[in-house]
């Protein structure tokens, strides 16, 4: 049978491989700064706003959309959580709601447009998200705000279960919360067929305009919790940290879709892709490589990894 | 005409099989120079392999060409027969509708195209000239989506004649093959088109004009030819035949199929459609009773191919209503999701992208109308109703989690036909249900539909294939131009009966 063939099975931890590999070169190439728990557990912890991120944009992509604003509504929730509990003390129980109602907005706004419209969504959502940073710039005054509630990024970063911060387990649960969605839910098949088999699904009463619409709120509520997590985790906002989680997150999706469940958009491929990625950066820079390297390591990896998956697919033309 | 004429284009003998079909079967066709040269034939007769012979898209197994008495090599390569002076307008025309009426006219004329600048100015003078001399009222600058139906078609005909005028090496005029160009045309731009026709054979143009319309081609014609599976039957001097003689030509008299319809003793209906009106159906009404297979069938562009997909919600109807188990639903607001509801599943023609989503699993395909708003899917028992979709349906594949794609186009068929019908619908709609499929799954799938009506359920199919109604259907409609025109029962139902009658109805616009 098909799932049982080797080939497969090494086709679906082929990703999972390499990282070990990876994992394997820095350690014997610098044991003392590379291979450390402390390494480890910063990782895993500062870089579960770029799981969440790609967890985000995962969503929109199996239903067949692009959600290309994503990293400006992470950086513009952490821009008015900032804000709103700096300098307008607003308590942490109103402003976290707040937050994700607002990427829950915007994810509204970018399904709207793309559906009553009928624009591609790539168009749709280039858009919003440049407009969504001149929104963060004008509100934050184009500067770094800081002073934010310390009981927040307790419950981001300092606090530690096994040593690493809280943050990676949030990601962990809202992977295997997507990954029960898509696995064992109808609205996930519902998704899946948004995405790959449109007219089938509509034929069959899926309601595809309103299954789009809800994986482009997903993917603004998902946006905007990682944004609260920047914040947390930096103790401020930054009106530009989202523009370098584009393309990770991007890079992330499609190499995850490599691996774990090959040709579909998948929970866990994509957190195996997002610390592949950053442990070769994290490796490259022990090693002495200067910061270009995460533009070749990411650009690379985006490009090699839709290459790969099209391979899988037997290069057939189709939208994404 | 004079025994010294030498042919503008002369195939002999030209035969192709498909699988062991002979789609052409030592078939030999004449032009003459000047003339306007009708291909009549039901679906399957062999028309559209013929011409794609000579546009070198099928590479025949035997037979000759000659083209102004040279003999030309066979296969023809894929756009080479411009150069050969043949050029084709299709039934699609293939024009850019966003592109202007100059930018499609010098689209893929490579002489053109491949200066290193394109003289806009001169272009543009120069279609005007070739529009003015073709009676053609256009600008070169009007976007082809803002044309008529009519300017369209005779856009792309202009297109073909100046392409193979201005590339011909020996100064002779073109052959232009036009391929169903009129169906979907008001009458009276038929007229028009007809006109420009003739100005293009005033100037030694040649045409093969290929329609299913007779009263056309006994109109625009100088001769024409019948084919029938395959086989030439005759070439006619327009003149001296008449409309019978050509519908006996074409329909022949078939053999009888194997009948496999049952019994049906009157009974109310279960399903009743009023004043259904789409993009080309008008004012429709029909119905159907429990048990029944009622066949709907028509020539191209009849509209026949609507009443599935608007019944089902699948288009908007932009009228209608449906009466079904006692109750009454507009189709000008049903949702698929609606008619599903209401028991009624729709197998759509298009297999590859309505019927099946081939990267996901037989599980996948076949489960989903199932799933509802399912918070815990139970992948094993999806994967055990699949595996008895499969056994019921005889669908060949090695396990419920191969991926649809992997299936050949009968199985493919056999899945969506086991998807829907284990809802256990009431109203089963099939839209051309065994295109691309082979005897053994057709027969596999008859028995299914057979079995629904059995069982009290009902059927309408729409279909040009008509030896597949003359098998399973109690009754025929027979549409023309978007209306029901004629009805046929019982032992009415043949293979030639269906045929005379599409023919026959399309009589009444002449």
């Amino acid at each position: 049978m098909h799932k049982s063939d080797l080939s497969y099975q090494l086709e679906r931890f082929g990703l999972v491989i390499v990282w070990l590999a990876f994992i394997a070169l820095f350690g014997a190439l610098r044991p003392d700064t590379f291979l450390t728990w402390s390494n480890f557990s910063t990782i895993f912890g500062s870089e579960a706003v770029l799981v969440i991120v790609t967890l985000g944009l995962m969503i929109p992509l199996t239903a067949g959309d692009f959600d290309l604003s994503i990293a400006q509504i992470v950086t513009l929730v952490s821009m008015t959580v900032a804000i709103l509990d700096a300098r307008m003390d607003l308590p942490l129980a109103l402003v976290l709601p707040l937050g994700l109602a607002l990427g829950a907005l915007i994810g509204l706004i970018n399904g709207a447009i793309t559906l009553y419209f009928r624009v591609h969504s790539l168009i749709v959502t280039l858009g919003v998200g440049t407009f969504l940073h001149g929104i963060t710039l004008w509100i934050g005054n184009s500067q770094t705000i800081s002073g934010v509630s310390p009981i927040l990024m307790e419950w981001v970063i300092i606090q530690r279960v096994l040593g690493v911060p809280i943050a990676f387990y949030y990601a962990i649960g809202l992977a295997i919360l997507i990954w029960y969605m898509l696995s064992y839910t109808a609205f996930g098949q519902q998704l899946l067929f948004t995405g790959r088999g449109r007219e089938v699904g509509r034929l069959t009463g899926v309601a595809v305009d309103r299954v789009r619409l809800v994986a482009f709120v997903l993917s603004g509520v998902l946006g905007a919790f990682a944004g609260i997590l920047y914040t947390g985790t930096t103790g401020s906002a930054n009106p530009s940290s989202g523009t370098f989680l584009l393309l990770p997150a991007f890079a992330a999706a499609f190499l995850g879709s490599t691996c774990i469940r090959p040709g579909r958009f998948n929970p866990w491929g994509s957190v195996i892709a997002v610390y592949f990625l950053v442990t070769g950066i994290n490796g490259l820079s022990v090693l002495g490589f200067r910061t270009f390297v995460q533009d070749l390591f990411y650009g690379g990896a985006l490009v090699l990894a839709v290459m790969i998956s099209q391979l899988v697919s037997g290069r057939k033309d189709r939208g994404l | 005409m004079s025994q010294t004429v030498i042919p503008r284009l002369a195939i002999k003998g030209l035969t192709k099989t498909f699988g062991g079909v002979r789609a052409l079967d030592s078939a030999d066709l004449t032009l003459l120079p000047g003339e306007v040269h009708g291909l009549l034939g039901t679906n399957g007769s062999g028309k559209s392999t013929l011409i794609k012979v000579l546009s070198g898209f099928h590479a025949p197994d035997e037979g000759t060409l000659e083209i102004d008495g040279r003999p030309v090599a066979l296969p023809m390569p894929l756009g080479r027969s411009e150069a050969h002076g043949l050029a084709f307008v299709h039934q699609n025309l293939g024009l850019l509708p966003e592109a202007t009426a100059l930018e499609n006219l010098i689209a893929g004329d490579h002489e053109r195209l491949n200066s290193w600048r394109i003289n806009w100015r001169a272009e543009a003078e120069r279609a005007r000239k070739l529009f003015a001399e073709h009676h053609l009222k256009l600008s070169p600058q009007q976007v082809v989506a803002d044309l008529s139906p009519v300017q369209r078609a005779q856009l792309a005909i202009v297109r073909a004649a100046d392409r193979v005028q201005e590339h011909r090496s020996h100064g002779v005029p073109g052959i232009l093959v036009l391929d169903e160009p009129t169906p979907f045309l008001p009458q009276e731009d038929v007229r028009e088109l007809f006109a420009m026709i003739r100005r293009l054979t005033a100037r030694g143009v040649s045409i093969i004009f290929v329609s299913h319309d007779i009263d056309e081609v006994l109109e625009v014609t100088d001769r024409s030819t019948v084919l029938r599976d395959g086989k030439v039957i005759g070439t006619y001097e327009t003149a001296a035949t008449n409309r019978a003689d050509l519908v006996e030509a074409i329909v022949g008299r078939a053999v009888a199929a194997d009948r496999r319809v049952l019994a049906l003793s009157p009974a109310a209906p279960i399903a009743e459609v009023r004043g259904l009106s789409g993009e080309i159906l008008k004012d429709v009404a029909l119905s159907v009773q429990p048990g029944e297979i009622l066949g709907l069938t028509g020539l191209i562009g009849a509209g026949h191919d609507e009443v599935p997909m608007l019944i089902a919600g699948a288009r908007a109807a932009s009228a209608g209503q449906l009466s079904l188990n006692g109750r009454t639903y507009d189709l000008n607001q049903m949702a698929p999701a609606d008619s599903i509801a209401a028991g009624i599943a729709l197998i759509p023609a298009d297999r590859q992208t309505a019927g099946i989503a081939p990267d996901l699993s037989l599980t996948e395909n076949a489960v989903l109308p199932l799933l509802r708003g399912s918070l815990a899917i139970n992948h094993r028992r999806n994967r055990r109703i699949t595996a008895d979709v499969m056994r019921k349906f005889s669908v060949k594949a090695s396990s419920p989690d191969q991926p649809a794609a992997e299936l050949s186009g009968g199985n493919q068929q056999k899945l969506v036909l086991g998807k829907w019908l284990q809802l256990e619908p009431r109203l089963v709609l099939l839209d051309e249900p065994t295109q691309g499929i082979d005897v053994g799954a057709r027969q596999e799938i008859y028995d299914h539909l057979l079995a629904l009506c059995a069982a009290g359920g009902a059927v309408i199919c729409a279909t040009s294939e008509f030896e597949q109604l003359e098998i399973i259907a109690h009754r025929v409609l027979v549409f023309d131009r978007g209306r029901i025109k004629a009805e046929l029962k019982g032992a009415d139902v043949t293979k030639a009966a269906i045929a005379k009658a599409c023919y026959e109805v399309a009589e009444e616009h002449a």
